[in-house]
């Protein structure tokens, strides 16, 4: 009974980590102020 | 103790083993995307081209055509769009453009793409356009889906504005990467001409000498398989001019070369592509099989305590389960009397 707690606990912690990790997600950011450009650069 | 310990390695094992594919089939296909800001330049060169002279309407020899092609993430309507369709998307407001050995230009085409960040497949949320004429893409530009698999894509064509398949053509080494190769060939086909060309001509006054543009390529693209991102493109491009219902008279050759990334530009593309595998890779292969055998191993220590735990005895039982103790041999056979 105790062996199936911890499975359960093992399995609760790593859904709950995912879930929290997708949900965060990546940081949006904003459009470049860079241009679009009409010569090209001396380098990338 | 012991037992505890086991349970808590039992634990750990389990969510290291739970952890591995919920990485890798729940967390990576909704983390993995393109970012909505992103920004990009890249310089490609056609040496010793054919381009023409609007002025005389002939084509000449020139060292060079150099092509500018701009990629600007439009943070502001990815929102909108992803505010309508619920969708994560990415709105790339593009602009190629292309400038003879004078550094004078010959053509500019601004474009918008709107894809999904996760799949790179096009948005029909509105606004999709090339040089200003709305279009309905049915294939991807520029960046291949993540984990790109061995097999044909739909490929936008700016030219056409259509799609069509590009092919997979094997695996190649570019730069110490081990990449797919695609090639897409158009065949002659009349497309528009662009709505800005040189010395203020409008595709109009083209059209009303008797001209019209075709246009046929081959076009190659080395994709790094992990992130989907082309490391390298070559693109063998031809454009003519010929005149409406007169096949006999000969065509003017407006633009023939073979455009490559200027190679400080594909040293740079390779080194960024680098490291952002590592980061796809981390989420694909190296987490999820390294969690898999770090589980098997906390199960295997889980168990190999738990039967410790099982064989030794309790603290104050007697290791035979509580028989009296068995006297040295001697000395019973002298206490059950016999000689003195």
């Amino acid at each position: 009974m105790r062996a199936l707690v911890a499975a359960a606990a093992g399995l609760a912690a790593a859904l709950a980590l995912v879930l929290a990790v997708t949900a965060l997600g990546s940081p949006g950011g904003d459009t470049s102020p860079e241009p679009l450009l009409s010569s090209p650069p001396a380098h990338p | 103790m012991r037992r505890r310990a086991s349970l808590v390695l039992l634990a750990l094992a389990v969510f290291c083993t739970a952890l591995s594919p919920l990485l890798r089939w729940y967390a990576f296909p909704r983390l993995a995307k393109v970012p909505a800001h992103h920004y990009q330049a890249v310089v490609l060169e056609a040496k010793d081209a054919t381009l023409i002279d609007y002025a005389t309407l002939e084509p000449r020899r020139v060292s060079t055509v150099t092509m500018v092609q701009t990629l600007k993430g439009n943070v502001e309507q990815a929102r909108r769009v992803k505010a309508a369709t619920g969708r994560d998307v990415v709105v790339w407001d593009t602009l190629t453009y292309a400038a003879g050995p004078d550094g004078a230009m010959v053509s500019r085409i601004p474009e918008r793409y709107v894809f999904d960040a996760h799949s790179q497949q096009p948005v029909h949320a509105g606004g999709e356009h090339v040089d200003d004429t709305p279009v309905r893409r049915d294939g991807i530009e520029f960046k291949w889906p993540f984990l790109v698999e061995k097999r044909d894509y739909r490929y936008f064509d700016l030219m056409t504005r259509t799609s069509a398949p590009i092919h997979y053509k094997g695996t190649r080494t570019f730069r110490g990467l081990d990449v797919y190769y695609f090639e897409q060939t158009i065949p002659w086909t009349e497309v528009p001409l662009p709505k800005r060309l040189p010395l203020g001509i409008t595709p109009d006054a083209v059209r009303q000498l008797g001209l019209e543009r075709w246009y046929t390529t081959r076009r190659m693209f080395w994709v790094d398989p992990v992130t989907g991102a082309p490391v390298n493109g070559e693109e063998i491009h031809r454009e003519e001019l010929r005149w409406t219902g007169h096949p006999e008279k000969k065509p003017v050759t407006a633009f023939a070369g073979h455009v490559k990334i200027r190679p400080d530009y594909v040293a740079d593309t390779v080194a960024t592509v680098k490291a952002q595998r590592r980061l796809v890779l981390l989420l694909t292969r190296d987490l999820p099989s390294g969690l898999i055998a770090l589980g098997v191993a906390l199960l295997a220590a889980a168990l190999v305590l738990e039967a410790r735990d099982r064989r030794a005895p309790a603290p104050g039982v007697p290791h035979d389960g509580g028989k009296p103790e068995r006297p040295p041999p001697g000395e019973g056979a002298l206490s059950r009397g016999g000689s003195p």
